[in-house]
């Protein structure tokens, strides 16, 4: 094999391990943050197609995983659509709406973007928070919606077991990072790449990179809404402070720049890195000392970005490339 | 045939007179130079050009069509590329990515503008360079980058925003046999450049913008010898570079 | 109709403070040109050291001032020292650093939580300070007095500040910076430090606000989050770096907020201050009074 192929091993061998884990791992509790962990991973990646690949700072991505959930529960309560059509509706709807954020937001210096989604943000979770029936569908403000347990199986998107939960967001955080791959390789990549680090000479260049950015928010909140209907058939169990919070789009945000917006692995490393913190500091520490994890993070936060702005995954790839050259010879050049 | 045609431009900033109707055919294969001291109003009028801003008054008609107002992206679409003065390379990124940038203007897939851009980058000897960090190129270098990024777009008409700035006399000798071989190959071009002894190299025309005004039009020779332009000038560029 | 003037007036005393709030905000946005998201956290903290202080020492909430003031400086002045400037050195050539903002966030995500630690969650307040719900009756109207201290702080301040900008060498200097920051470093001015004291200030007027929030609201680990989004909407509604911007854009907001439940719900009102917030933000980001050099 030629050493390209030795390079890419360890990444084949977690890959068949990650499908293989609910073997080892049987205790539910485990899988279960797993899956969180995974899920992570996926909103990131997902906001990296805006966050990292556009070059803005989106603080308000909860509020499409607030849609997406609440979409497909509302059809399928009171409508009994399937929730698979319900994950595609919500997620046609979170990406309108983002492009209706986009459209005015984009222009804005970096500062008031990240204000203005904010703003938007919590606007859509204060109105959420408030209402009981948003025409003629359901909302129940701060009790928010409940999913009964009723038939389980693969099209109704509910399951007894955590194993296929596992093996859902297994499959979608696979598919998304193979989206960024290829977007990144891609025409629109170098597009957004290039307007976020010089607009006017991508300018020149022909990229119109405003709407090279609305196309990456489109994109970006379609897949965010995807794991807002996941959250909902996971928990059973929606409400707005539990979708659409601001600590939800805070986290997402913090995770891939930790872990490195605006490459591929950041997002998924910073994950990897950080929901484990937070989760063994919430189970062992929760009573004695709320909230730590946060300090945590926002120490963690302050320390990459001040030493390594570009996130961790720098670092990271930099040791696992020279781990490679040791033991397979120097890689090709990449572009 | 005119690719540029520019009728009585005139760019007001509120009160500030930048270009004072302004005129200027630039035909297809010429190389003409825009020059003029510091503050005359030539990267004004680049602008106006380029699409950056829209001309206050006046005409600017790019292959026969009006194209007041257009936008940059469009106008690079239709055949108009640019360089700026300051150069703005993707600094994280490797020469050839530079360039693909520019290559996809005409393509989609990435294989073909991957391979255009090797040719641009082949044909400003640069090949050698191309997965250097941009960031890390010498001045000149970053000229020619920003020249072949302009080129992978396949424009009609290359505007170029002093190119010459901060190079060194063989450099500048460089680079002068570069835009002369662009012309070869048919390319049209448009020149802002301080450095005397390139323009004049160069240039089948130049014109010469003074306070927003133009003052002089004509060849190399006759620019020279031309009063208004040497009271312009005050004769200190004349033996610059 | 009485109703609506007491209201107004009630909303115009408490939107001083909410502008005393900005102020802070303001300031410190028109010298580093950076949005501190962690302002809300800082406002907090004030609190929290008003709070303390009154209790130690039983003395009226105002006098504790004295306490506040200097500690809020000396936290401002090492956060900017301590965090932001090493970023503004490494990006010293970016346009925006957005990395600053991420920084800020940090802070705050810590500073609310280290007080949930260290405080608890539960609300407090100062049961028996003098000022605790006293009424002022002017003819049928009843003015809340600890917002009237209020007012009367916010005002006082925000002319220190101005009087400070405008009038002592230091003050030119920080002017200077803030409309070009190379330029007056050429001049012989160090930026870095012209931060550090801007930062300093801009989080000792947040604790000032904390103190005239003290004797009547509740104090609390995320206290700062409600008045940090307050914050930054009364900062784009009067514009950056305006002083009369943050205290008209306060008065504004509490105004809405005091009369609007008269005619609709709370919710309603406050779907009215986001609603005015983005508007501002698409066609006039640049507020009310905010032209860049608006000192």
């Amino acid at each position: 094999m030629k050493p390209v192929v030795y390079r890419k091993l360890p990444l084949i061998l977690v890959g068949v391990m990650a499908f293989g884990l609910p073997l080892v791992v049987t205790s539910p509790t485990y899988l279960h943050i797993v899956i969180l962990l995974f899920l992570y991973a996926y909103l990131t990646t997902s906001w990296n197609l805006v966050g990292g690949f556009a070059g803005v700072l989106p603080l308000g991505h909860a509020a499409f995983v607030g849609i997406g959930a609440y979409t497909s529960t509302i059809l399928s309560l009171q409508y009994g659509v399937s929730p698979w059509i319900g994950m595609l509706v919500g997620a046609v709807i979170a990406s309108i709406v983002g492009v209706i954020i986009g459209l005015p937001t984009f222009k804005m210096r970096g500062a008031y973007f990240a204000l203005a989604t904010i703003a938007f943000a919590e606007g859509i979770r204060v109105m959420f928070e408030n209402i009981d029936y948003l025409g003629p569908f359901q909302i129940n403000g701060p009790r928010g919606l409940q999913i009964p347990p009723l038939k389980t199986g693969l099209a109704s998107f509910m399951f007894a077991e955590k194993e296929p939960y596992y093996y859902i967001i297994l499959v979608m955080l696979a598919g998304v990072l193979l989206l960024t791959w290829a977007i990144s390789r891609s025409k629109l990549g170098y597009y957004l790449m290039a307007g976020g680090e010089e607009p006017e000479a991508a300018q020149a260049l022909g990229v119109n990179v405003a709407r090279a950015k609305l196309t990456a928010m489109a994109m970006s909140s379609f897949l965010t809404a995807f794991a807002g209907t996941f959250w909902a058939q996971f928990t059973l169990y929606i409400h707005p402070k539990s979708v659409m919070s601001l600590d939800i789009s805070f986290e997402i945000a913090f995770i891939a720049l930790i872990g490195g917006r605006g490459s591929i692995a950041g997002p998924v490393l910073g994950a990897l890195l950080l929901r484990p913190v937070s989760d063994f500091s919430r189970i062992y520490f929760g009573d004695k000392l709320p909230g730590l994890h946060l300090i945590i993070f926002g120490v963690v936060l302050i320390l990459v970005m001040l030493f390594q702005p570009r996130g961790l995954q720098l670092p990271l790839t930099r040791i696992y490339h020279r781990v490679m050259d040791r033991l397979f010879g120097d890689r090709e050049a990449a572009v | 045939m005119k690719i540029l045609e520019l009728q009585t431009v005139r760019k007001y900033f509120g009160g500030i007179k930048a270009v004072e109707s302004f005129s200027l055919d630039v035909n297809e294969g010429d190389i003409v130079g825009l020059i003029g001291p510091n503050g005359a109003g030539k990267s004004t009028l680049f602008n106006c050009v380029a699409g950056v801003f829209p001309p206050t008054a006046g005409d600017i008609l790019f292959l026969g069509e009006k194209i007041n107002g257009q936008k940059p992206w469009d106008l690079c679409h239709k055949g108009l590329a640019r360089t700026f003065q300051i150069v703005k390379p993707f600094a994280s990124r490797s020469v050839l990515y530079n360039v693909m940038v520019g290559a996809f203007a005409t393509t989609d897939k990435r294989s073909e503008a991957e391979q255009r851009a090797r040719e641009v980058l082949q044909h400003l000897n640069m090949d050698d360079k191309k997965d250097q960090r941009a960031g890390n190129l010498t001045i000149a270098d970053r000229k020619r980058l920003e020249i072949a990024r302009a080129l992978a777009t396949r424009p009609k008409l290359l505007l170029l925003d002093e190119v010459m700035a901060g190079l060194r006399p063989t450099e500048v000798d460089e680079m002068v046999a570069i835009i002369k071989r662009l012309r070869e190959g048919g390319m049209t071009i448009f020149v802002i450049e301080h450095i005397m002894r390139a323009i004049m190299a160069l240039s089948d025309r130049i014109a010469v913008l003074h306070f927003g005004t133009k003052i002089a039009e004509g060849n190399p020779q006759e620019i020279t010898r031309d009063e208004r332009v040497i009271k312009a000038y005050l004769g200190e560029d004349y033996g610059a570079a | 109709m009485l109703f609506i003037l007491e209201d107004t007036i009630n909303g115009i005393l408490m939107g001083s403070i909410y502008g005393l709030a900005a102020l802070g905000l303001t300031l410190i946005f028109g010298v580093l040109k950076v949005i501190n998201f962690a302002h809300g956290s800082l406002l907090m903290v004030g609190m929290y050291v008003a709070y303390w202080a009154v209790l130690l020492t039983g003395v009226h909430p105002y006098l504790s001032l004295v306490i506040v003031v200097p500690v809020m400086f000396l936290f401002g002045y090492l956060l900017q020292d301590i965090l932001i400037k090493p970023i503004f050195k490494a990006e010293k050539n970016v346009r925006e650093p957005i990395t600053v903002i991420i920084v800020t966030t940090g802070v705050w995500y810590i500073l609310d939580n280290l007080s949930l630690l260290i405080f608890g969650p539960q609300y407090r307040n100062i049961q028996d300070n003098p000022l605790r719900g006293k009424m002022l009756e002017a003819g049928e109207m009843m003015i809340s007095v600890p917002k009237l201290w209020g007012f009367c702080a916010a005002i006082i301040t925000a002319l220190l500040v101005y009087l400070f900008l405008q009038k002592t060498r230091m003050g030119r200097a920080v002017r200077a910076t803030s409309l070009d920051r190379d330029a007056a470093s050429l001049q012989g001015i160090n930026q870095y430090k012209i931060y550090n004291i801007s930062f300093g200030i801009g989080t000792a007027v947040a604790g000032v606000a904390g103190v005239t929030l003290v004797p009547f609201f509740n104090i609390f680990p995320s206290v700062g989050v409600l008045f940090d989004i307050k914050c930054f909407i009364i900062v784009v509604l009067g514009g950056l770096g305006s002083i009369g911007g943050a205290l008209l854009g306060g008065m504004i907001v509490g105004v809405i907020e005091s009369v609007g439940p008269q005619f609709m719900t709370a919710t309603w009102t406050e779907a009215i201050v986001y609603g005015l917030f983005l508007v501002f933000l698409f066609l006039k980001p640049s507020g009310l009074f905010g032209v860049k050099y608006d000192w």
